[in-house]
This record gives structure tokens, sequence and C-alpha cells, in this order.
């Protein structure tokens, strides 16, 4: 009975934590875009502009909910609700950290909710469900921008899932194990997979970079030829949906980085290993957000051509050498 | 064209290879991430003292003994392309003036002033002047007209200084509208 | 008990999603309707104490296969394709014939040694990825690397095919 009270209490945290993340990493955002821009960002509401999130939460509720006429009217509803569960429910499996005991009641507690057989492949299908709410959120919309949103999106998503997918198996190889836990235990002690398994790394970090639309590869959103792609009809909560959809996967990402090539909660011993953990996850999601406002966007056959002919072949060929070394 | 061909760059491939170029950049936009912000924090803290050219909101001047410049000769009235000034002259000897006619009325409507400076060009006696106020926005119509009584008083940006800095400020909004009070104390350049 | 309740909703929702497939108008509708579909035989293939067929289901046909097909039905004019009738007015042999068939499917069903199987093996949710590769690279190498061959041979056609000065 405690067990299955922990699980909905942990689950009930994780979400409500998810839940309240894109808040705090809009303001980061725009603090880092605007300083990389010799600007000062978002400074007037509240100090230093520390209150323009929930500004910004406020007046996306408040807006009108706008539905074009010729819009599919049940997909379109339904668009951003299938794009924000599968952000969501990947959470289920990673694990944050070791195991705690609870200080009052003397009670063990594993830091994840749970400790699947197949914790990466779960994590890998099912952040690829979140395109569904991108591509049809594009059609629904029955404007010709978003459609062609939707459409590279759906593209970009196939080419770059299985890059993505070929780079962690190589992590799988060494570790001989797809859970989640068993990856991060198997790191432990600077045996960090980044130093066995840099191409696949630097395969992974660009794929999914690719996977959860960031600069340079935000193509299905592109603001200079699409006018904001997917979500161009989109208005009030229904784009806030996409707008959170968007931070989430980005710290699904870091964290699925984490795990697998930076050795998850590992590190001295001075810290508790979730402070580490907390710290690799956010020095990530500064790369990624540091890299928005450093590079152009690519062209789309450019995203293409690094698709298959680059990254594809060399995350074969990483799978190969890894093989070949373990023999 | 041939043996450029087989000229192999190995320079370039490696610098794809290890990215050299993109973390290059990277580094670039790291160093201007901590670099100082060129951002005026116009108007809770900072605001910009135009040149003396700039042509804001009007003012009648008074001559070093007090008395008012304004002779009421109409010729600004008359040279305004909006018609947006109206002047009444009266006879005056009590010494209010240069001379012995000043405006009984002196109104402006800068709904319709286009700040122009016709008016300050045909001023025989350097009374009205373009001053540089330019926080004009207001809650009522009754705020832009007017009067001479408001135009006399000096402006917060006296007319001898330079101008072309930036100046502490702070935000003051009263319901008539948004006056940002610069203080002259502080002040700097943005470049 | 809980465990039968979840089989229902699951069986439910696919048999309900798969005749939504075929009757829906709108193709991108029907296409929602086979993704939900899939996601519940997933559901059912945990429920069979096999996480890693279900993923697998999840990873290859929803996130994959699936996409590829909204790809080329977005393309679609859908207001003509709702225009089209499934079976038009002088094939109606054709449904006889699947109620043919779903009798038949029935009675080989009633028949076979399935319904002999009552309770599941006594199954567990760990270890599952590794006695299925262990399986599929020892026992069933053949197979597989037959499986493998075709895949290969169906992928070249589809390059050949997909050629444009072939012709």
């Amino acid at each position: 009975m405690i067990e299955l009270l922990l699980i909905g209490i942990k689950v009930v945290v994780v979400t409500l934590i998810v839940f309240a993340l894109p808040l705090p990493l809009t303001y980061i955002e725009r603090k880092v875009a605007g300083h990389i821009q010799v600007r000062l960002g978002p400074y007037r509401v509240g100090p230093h502009g520390i209150l323009q999130p929930f500004a910004d939460m406020v007046k996306l509720m408040f807006k009108e909910d706008i539905i074009p006429a010729k819009a599919d009217p049940w997909l379109f509803r339904i668009a951003p609700v299938i794009a924000m569960v599968p952000a969501f429910v990947v959470f289920a499996t990673i694990p944050f950290g070791e195991k705690v005991t609870l200080p009052i009641l003397n009670y063990e507690v594993n830091l994840y909710i749970s400790n699947m057989d197949t914790g990466i492949l779960y994590i890998l299908a099912i952040a690829g469900l979140s395109v569904y709410g991108i591509i049809l959120g594009g059609w629904a919309s029955n404007s010709k921008y978003p459609l062609l949103g939707g459409l590279r999106s759906s593209a970009q998503m196939i080419s770059y899932e299985l890059a993505l997918s070929f780079a962690c198996i190589g992590v799988v190889m060494i570790v001989n194990s797809l859970s989640l836990v068993d990856i991060v235990k198997a790191q432990s002690g600077w045996h960090w997979n980044i130093l066995y398994q840099p191409v696949g790394f630097v395969i992974f970090f660009i794929a999914g970079l690719a996977e959860i639309n960031r600069i340079p590869f935000d193509l299905p959103e592109d603001e200079g030829t699409l006018g904001a792609g997917y979500h161009a009809e989109y208005s009030s909560m229904r784009f806030a949906f996409f707008m959170l959809t968007e931070y989430v996967a980005m710290v699904s990402m870091s964290i699925l980085i984490v795990l697998l090539f930076l050795g998850g909660w590992d590190g001295p011993a001075f810290l508790p290993g979730i402070v580490w953990f907390l710290l690799k996850v956010a020095m990530l999601i500064y790369i990624i957000i540091w890299t928005r406002f450093t590079y152009p966007r690519y062209r789309y056959d450019q995203l293409m051509s690094i698709g298959w002919k680059i990254l594809l072949p060399l995350s074969l060929a990483n799978i190969l050498i890894t093989g070949l070394v373990i023999i | 064209m041939n043996r450029n061909h087989y000229n192999f760059d190995l320079n370039g491939l490696l610098k794809k290879v290890f990215f050299v170029d993109l973390i290059q950049g990277l580094f670039i936009t790291f160093h201007y991430t901590f670099s100082k912000t060129i951002t005026m924090k116009y108007p809770d803290e900072e605001t910009w003292i135009p040149y003396k050219r700039f042509r804001g909101l009007h003012t009648l001047n008074k001559n070093k003994e007090g008395k008012e410049l304004c002779v009421g000769c109409e010729l600004c009235q008359k040279s305004c392309p909006t018609q947006c000034i109206t002047v009444v002259p009266m006879q005056d000897t009590t010494g209010k003036g240069i001379a012995d006619r000043v405006a009984y009325r002196w109104e402006i409507n800068l709904l319709r002033c286009m700040f122009c400076g016709l008016c300050e060009d045909a001023c025989p006696t350097e009374a009205l002047k373009l001053g540089r106020e330019y926080e004009l926005a207001g809650t009522s119509m009754q705020r832009h007209l007017l009067t001479k009584e408001e135009l006399l008083a000096p402006q917060a940006v006296p007319a001898e200084f330079e101008g072309g800095v930036i100046v502490k400020a702070r935000l003051g909004t009263d319901e008539t509208g948004i006056k940002v009070v610069p203080d002259m104390s502080v002040q700097k350049r943005w470049w | 008990m809980a465990e039968q309740i979840f089989f229902f909703v699951f069986a439910i929702l696919a048999v309900g999603s798969a005749i939504a497939v075929v009757s829906l108008r709108n193709p991108v509708h029907s296409v929602i309707s086979l993704m939900v579909c899939f996601l519940q035989m997933a559901a059912l293939f945990v429920m069979l104490r096999s996480p890693f067929i279900a993923v697998v289901q999840v990873f290859v046909y929803v996130g994959a296969v699936l996409v590829l097909f909204l790809f080329v039905i977005m393309m679609l004019d859908i207001a003509k394709a709702g225009m089209e009738r499934f079976v038009s007015g002088g094939k109606l042999w054709v449904i006889a014939l699947l109620g043919a068939l779903l009798l038949e499917m029935v009675l080989m069903i009633s028949r076979s040694r399935l319904s002999a199987i009552t309770a599941p093996a006594a199954g567990r949710l760990t270890g599952t990825v590794r006695e299925v590769g262990e399986a599929l690279f020892t026992k069933y190498i053949l197979p597989f690397e037959v499986v493998s061959l075709i895949l290969l041979v169906a992928l070249l056609g589809a390059i050949v095919l997909g050629r444009k000065e072939l012709r």
C-alpha cells in the first residue's frame, strides 16, 4: 500500500516540477539571449524582470483562444495536448539520483518513478510521439505555413530519430543494459561514457537538438521563412502548451544526455549525487540556449544531408567500432 | 584544376571534424554574454538628454532682468503651418515685458503641432524656443492645450545645457500623464 | 481483478479505434485512430508481460511508420478523399466475403489450442530484453537473418524504384 502511495506522490511531485520548469527556463533563455546580444533582456517586471514569466503566463491565460474558421476543430483543439502528453510521460522512467532515506519516516525511496527494463527504448519511443502534436497542429490549422512546418517536422523527426537511437546503441553495448539506472551505475567512478563514446556523444547531442526543434535545426517553427511554423495559428493557452512542450523536451533531452554520457549523478563526493545531476542538467540546458543564440539555422536540404549522409553513417561506424573493441 | 582535386585539405577537414569554427563562435557569444550591455534603462533609471538642436516642447523665455521677451507680434501664429498657435496681444505699461506690448494670451495646441520650428525662426526677440522636453504623452486632451503661464515656467533641462548624455532619471506618473524626471547630477555617455 | 479491468479498457479502446480507422471519412482522423489502436496494442503487450515488444510497437509503428503515413496523407485533398465511398454500390459482395472470413477466423480460434491457455505464465517485467535478444541470436538465428535479407531486398527495390533516371 505504501508503495502505491509513494508512486502516486512521486508522480505528482515530478509532474508539478516539470510543469513549473518552463517558467524559469523562459526567463533564463530571454536573459541569456539579451546578454549575448549586449542587451539586458526582461528588466521591468519585478527586480531584474524576475516576474516576467508570471506576467507572460497571466497574459497567455487571458488571451482569446482563436480557432481558424477553416481549421479542423477537433484536431486543432487536441493537437497541443497530444504534443504535451509524451513530453511528460517520458519522465516516468527517468532516474534523478540514488536511493535516499526519508528523514522522519526512515523509509528508503528510489529517486525514480519506475526502473524499466527497457528504459532508453521507452524514452526514445515516447519522445518520438510528441511529433504528432506538431504535425497535427500544423495540418489542422488549414493554413500553408503551419502545414509546411508540420511536414518539415515529420521528415526531420524520422531522419534524426535514427541517428539518435543508433548513438544510444553504443552506450547500451558498453553497459549491457537498457535500464537507465544500470547505465548510470556502470558509469560511476569517472567511467563516463563520453570518454568511451565521444563520437556517440556528439551524434546524440546534434540529433537531440534536431529532435527537440532547437536552433540550428528548428525548421518546423522557422520564424524567418514560415512565420512561427506549426503554431502560427495558435493563441492563448494552446500556444502555451506548445511552448511548454518545447521547454520540457529541452529538459528531458538534457537529462537524457547527462544520464547516457555524463555519468548521471556521479561526481566528487563533497556534494550529494542529486546536486551533481542537477548541475550537469543545468549546464546542458545553458549550452543548448547558448547555441541557439550563436548559430544560424540550417537550410532544409542541409538538414537532410547532415542527417542522412553524415550522422547516420557515422553512428553506424560507431556501433561497428564499439562492437569490435568489445569483442 | 585536376591537381586541386587531389590536393587534400587536411587542415580544413580537421577543423570540420573537431567543430573548430563552431566552438570559436560559441566563445565569441560567451564573451558578449559577460560584456557590458548598452541598453539604456529608460524610463525607470536613465533618460536621454537631447542636444541643443532638439525641437521639443516650446518655451517662452525671459531676459536676464526677468522680463518677458515676447512682444505679442503674432509672427509665430502667422508662420505656423498647422495653425496651432493663438496669440492675443495687449498693451502693458507695468514693465512686465521688454516693450509696452505683451501677449495677453499665448496658447498652443500640441495635438496639432508638428514641431517644425518655424515659429522659433520667425520670433524676432528670441522669446520662443523649442525646448528639450519630449515626454508629451498624456491621458487627457486638456493636457495638450498649453497656456502662456505653463510655457513661461522653466523646463527641467536648462537651455544652456549641452545635452547628448544619459542622466539618471525617475519615472513619475501622475493623473495627467507620464513624466520622467531627470537628475542632471549623474551623467554618462552611452558609447 | 484490476488487471482484467485494464484489459477490457484497452481491448475495447483498441477494437473501437480499429473500427474508427475504417469508418471515419477523413483520412487524417483515420490515421489518428490507427495511432490510438497501436497504443492500446502496446498496452496489451505490457499486460502480456512483454514490455520490450510493447516499446518496439510504439517505437516502430507509432513513432516511424505512422508518421510516414501522415506525411503522405497530409498531401491529399482531404475534401475529395472524404467524399469517396469505401465500398461502392456494385461491390457489396465484398462485405459478404468479409463476413465469411470473420466467421472462419472465429471458428479457427475457437477450435485451436489457444483457448486451452488460461492463465499467463507467471510473468515478470524484468529481463525480457535479454531473453528476446538471446532467443533471436541463438535459437532463431536463421529466420532472423532471412527476415533481414528480405528487408534488405525490399529496401534495395525501393531505392531502385525511387531513382529518377531509371524511369
